[in-house]
């Protein structure tokens, strides 16, 4: 129920935002070109989806901030919103209509690597290739998608490592259960947490995968317990297998430390027994760090008492980067490509709200950690204060 | 128009000629090098797909095959090496299918199919794992159903990838029949653009063949009209720049020429009037001068006559002179002659007196003799008379004996022998008459010996009387020689001193006349000097009569060439 109503209540503010911008976009109409003209950058993702909320209203935040402060060389910044559904297919639309928008210099997307990875061959291709920055893809084959493809966010690899680290080193657990939801990213958590698991010494005692044709999780549970339990079970997957993982519990009276991916974000509020979940994020909202401090404050103050998530402070973060680049070198695809790929090289590292942000040859952040947040009264919570 | 203006040149012509024909050889070659790198890269690229696709599908096959046999051996035995290989097989399968899946050079439609096979597995992995807990806890019912559920999708599954391995092929065939369409349509592209550019190429160059050959040939017959005299303007119509700019060129030849025929027939004209003007000029100069030289002419002969005249006269002084001094000797040798000759004749004179008397008395014997003559010639006078008598007896005779004979025929028979005597008698007397005739023959020629001896007689006698006179004569002429010898002897001794004394008086006649002689010669050749000048002046005259002539016929010959031109 509060998720429908969560939900309903995300509509209504993206659609107040659509309305503004498409008011100004269409103020700006007929001064097309001249040096007052917005410049333009493209924000895809499934805004139609409560879990791209945070992401479009911290990417209007973003501009808002930029715009009030006079813009960049004058010029404000306009966002051209597209909505891919999270799906391939319309990612690749999407793509498309931003990548023969001329005036649209940059995007910020999409949200999830499904998406970013079907969309990343259209905007390397061509002789007029767009800098893509995803705000919270993490799949590791989106390293490869090409010199236009950039992300904020760290990959599913540091998930699986920081949070084997973490099981081992805070939870001091030995005997995990994996369950995985048997896609690329429940595989590639699975793998990566597996792998660095046991090199510390742990054991993982099962490595089950589920999927929605499932009629339950109940055979795994129930073995794992008869097989003598185990400290910790790792969800590696979305968040609702995640709860129906944590109903199955209930059912078959068996608890134990639940660890999951930055998939499970968002359980926090769901209406299962989800307190002491652990979770992998690449941002947390209430981390430490005076940026943070200051995004959190004006995000909680515009929309009403929320908080960003890290789908919402990438996006933050690749809004003022882009802008940090188009003031350095213009508003042109090419030579914000070549700024972004030179930060942390030639050009400054930039200081974010997700922390410091320096490319690799990938695109990828370098040395980007995650944290494990902790589900506190139906709220996610860093687990180091 | 314009673009046709630009291509008005041969130049202009052949170069876009050479450039259709180039520009199609580049075109051709590169459909053909374009074609070549389209197989080759097709085929460098569909082997290149091919093989990683096979090596990859290959792998992904035996994954999945090992997966699904892991998975059913597990379900008989619940071994932990059947669950190990069951897990590890399917991370091989998950990491092929991956790997397969991104392979750029897959089609979309066996990525379809590759996608479709990873899901297929990814939920028969699913469903073979719970199966295995069924089957781990005992459950061997839902256990079976699990297994027959994974089981569906392993072999719809399985059955993609053999497909995929059809499709692979087909593929293969598809891109062959796709290289070789390709390759077709290249090829003729290449020959439609190699025919249309030799099409082109061939029609621009008899296109620019003809606009070279049709003001060529009119230019040329324009020429020819040049050369025949007709100077009219060409027409020069359309062609080429370069062939306009050559007919322009001789257009304005032809006008130049017509301009300087014009002048030069006005020249000619006035050169021919101004020839004959001349002309007349030099003949009456040229009579002139002939009438000056020959008054000249004259003054020189008579110059000259003069000089002769002198000139005799002074050879009559030199003769004189000589005959003169000649005279002195001769006359002195006169004398002496003239003794000489008193002295023959004296000698010579008493010889001739002696002839003399000789011729005298031989002519007193002729002309005794001239009587004995004369008196013979008068006794031959009776013998004709006697002659004459016989002649007359004889012819009454003859007469006397015809009578008979005519009495004697009438008297008949009785008078024959009567007529026989009358014709004896007559016989005879024809006889009697030829006998005097003889005689009368003879005695003429008697007398005309008779006769010449007496004018022999006659001429002797006065031939004798002529020796005398002579004699008589040539005495009296020497007598007369004598004394005329004397007298010359006396003259000659005069004329001799009289000779000596004239000798002086001629040698002065003589220095006077030379002197006179030179001044004449000298005025002689003074007035042939004169002469001379009036002849070269005539003969300047004459040559430039003569010039003018042939300045005259130059300027008609001019003016008649100059008529051939049609200005």
């Amino acid at each position: 129920m509060a998720d429908s109503h969560r939900g309903s209540h995300v509509r209504r503010l993206a659609a107040a935002g659509s309305r503004i911008l498409l008011a100004s976009a269409g103020l700006s109409l007929g001064a097309c070109g001249s040096s007052d003209d917005p410049i333009l950058i493209g924000l895809a993702g499934p805004f139609s989806q409560p879990r791209a909320e945070s992401m479009q209203l911290a990417a209007q935040l973003a501009v808002s901030e930029i715009n009030e402060q006079g813009g960049v060389r004058g010029r404000p910044l306009q966002l051209v919103i597209q909505d891919d559904s999270g799906m391939a297919a319309a990612a690749v639309q999407v793509a498309r209509v931003l990548y023969a928008n001329r005036d649209v210099v940059a995007v910020v997307g999409h949200m999830n690597s499904g998406a970013t990875l079907a969309a990343a061959r259209v905007y390397n291709g061509g002789s007029n290739s767009l800098v893509a920055i995803s705000p919270s893809a993490s799949s590791p084959d989106l390293s490869s998608a090409g010199p236009y493809t950039f992300r904020v966010c760290p990959t599913d690899s540091a998930h699986g490592v920081q949070l084997a680290q973490w099981a081992r080193a805070q939870i001091g657990a030995n005997r995990v259960a994996i369950l995985y939801e048997n896609d690329a990213y429940g595989r590639g958590l699975r793998t990566t947490f597996k792998d660095s698991f046991t090199q510390q010494g742990g054991q993982i005692v099962s490595d089950d995968p589920v999927s929605a044709i499932l009629p339950s999780f109940e055979p795994y549970l129930t073995r794992t317990r008869s097989r003598g339990g185990a400290d910790a079970i790792l969800f590696a997957g979305a968040r609702a297998g995640a709860e129906e993982m944590i109903r199955t519990f209930g059912v078959i009276r068996y608890s134990t430390i639940v660890l999951g991916g930055d998939g499970i974000a968002g359980i926090e509020t769901a209406d299962v027994d989800a307190e002491g979940v652990y979770v992998s994020l690449a941002y947390l909202y209430d981390q430490p760090g005076a940026l943070n401090q200051a995004f959190t404050t004006a995000y909680r103050r515009t929309y009403g008492g929320q908080v960003p998530d890290h789908r919402g402070a990438g996006a933050y973060d690749a809004i003022r980067l882009l802008a940090r680049a188009i003031e350095s070198v213009g508003a042109n695809r090419a030579r914000i490509r070549d700024y972004l790929a030179a930060v942390g090289d030639e050009e400054e590292p930039f200081d974010g709200v997700t922390g410091r942000i320096v490319f690799d040859d990938n695109g990828d952040v370098v040395d980007r950690t995650v944290v494990v947040g902790v589900v506190r009264d139906k709220r996610l919570e860093s687990t180091i204060r | 128009m314009n673009l046709l203006a630009t291509f008005n040149t041969l130049r202009a012509r052949i170069v876009l000629g050479e450039f259709a024909l180039v520009a199609g050889l580049v075109v051709i070659a590169v459909i053909g090098i374009g074609a070549l790198r389209t197989v080759r890269n097709t085929v460098t690229r569909e082997l290149s797909s091919l093989t990683a696709i096979s090596a990859q599908s290959d792998r992904l096959v035996t994954s999945l095959f090992e997966h699904v046999r892991a998975a059913e051996q597990y379900m008989t035995d619940g071994s932990m090496e059947a669950r190990n290989a069951f897990t590890s097989g399917g991370d091989a399968a998950h990491v092929y299918q991956h790997r397969l899946q991104a392979l750029p050079e897959l089609s979309e439609s066996d990525r379809v199919v590759v996608i479709r096979v990873g899901v297929l597995h990814a939920e028969a992995e699913v469903l073979y794992s719970f199966a295995h807990a069924q089957q781990d806890l005992g459950r061997r019912g839902d256990a079976q159903t699990g297994a027959r559920l994974a089981r569906e999708r392993a072999s719809e599954m399985l059955r993609l990838v053999s497909l995929l391995s059809t499709s692979r092929s087909v593929g293969a065939e598809a891109t062959a029949t796709s290289l070789e369409q390709a390759a077709t349509d290249r090829e003729m592209l290449v020959w439609t653009v190699l025919a249309a550019s030799v099409l082109i190429a061939v029609a621009i160059g008899v296109a620019t063949l003809q606009s070279v050959e049709r003001p060529l040939t009119r230019l040329a017959a324009a020429a020819r009209r040049f050369g025949d005299g007709d100077l009219r303007p060409i027409a020069l119509g359309g062609m080429p720049t370069e062939l306009a700019k050559l007919g322009e060129a001789m257009d304005r030849l032809g006008g130049s020429l017509r301009t300087l025929v014009t002048e030069v027939v006005e020249e000619s004209e006035r050169m021919a009037s101004a020839a004959e003007d001349l002309s007349a000029i030099s003949e009456q100069l040229a009579a002139t001068a002939g009438d000056v030289s020959t008054a000249m002419e004259q003054v020189s002969s008579g110059a000259q006559r003069q000089v002769a005249g002198l000139g005799e006269s002074r050879s009559a002084a030199e003769t004189l002179h000589a005959a003169t001094e000649d005279a002195g000797h001769v006359s002195g040798r006169v004398a002496d002659l003239g003794a000489e000759i008193h002295r023959l004749a004296e000698t010579y004179g008493s010889d001739i007196e002696a002839a003399g008397n000789t011729l005298v008395e031989l002519g007193n014997l002729v002309q005794q003799t001239a009587k004995q003559v004369e008196e013979l010639d008068e006794l031959s006078e009776p013998i004709y008379e006697f002659i004459d008598l016989i002649k007359q007896i004889s012819s009454q005779t003859n007469l006397l004996a015809l009578n008979a004979a005519i009495e004697a025929a009438r008297a008949g028979e009785r008078g024959v022998g009567f007529s026989v005597v009358a014709e004896e008698v007559r016989q005879l007397a024809d006889t009697s008459a030829q006998a005097a005739e003889r005689v009368s023959g003879t005695i003429k020629t008697i007398r005309d010996h008779v006769s010449a001896m007496a004018e022999t007689m006659a001429a002797g006698r006065s031939q004798a009387r002529g020796v005398g006179k002579v004699s008589q004569g040539a005495a009296e002429a020497l007598r007369q020689i004598v004394t005329t010898v004397r007298e010359i002897e006396t003259e000659s001794r005069r004329v001799s001193g009289q000779a000596a004394e004239n000798l002086t008086a001629v040698e002065n006649i003589s220095r006077a006349l030379k002197s006179a002689s030179e001044a004449a010669q000298s005025h002689a050749s003074s007035s042939e000097e004169v002469a001379a000048a009036a002849q070269e002046q005539g003969a300047s005259t004459e040559e430039m009569a003569s010039q003018a002539a042939v300045l005259n016929r130059a300027a008609e010959h001019l003016r008649s060439l100059v008529k051939a031109f049609r200005a």
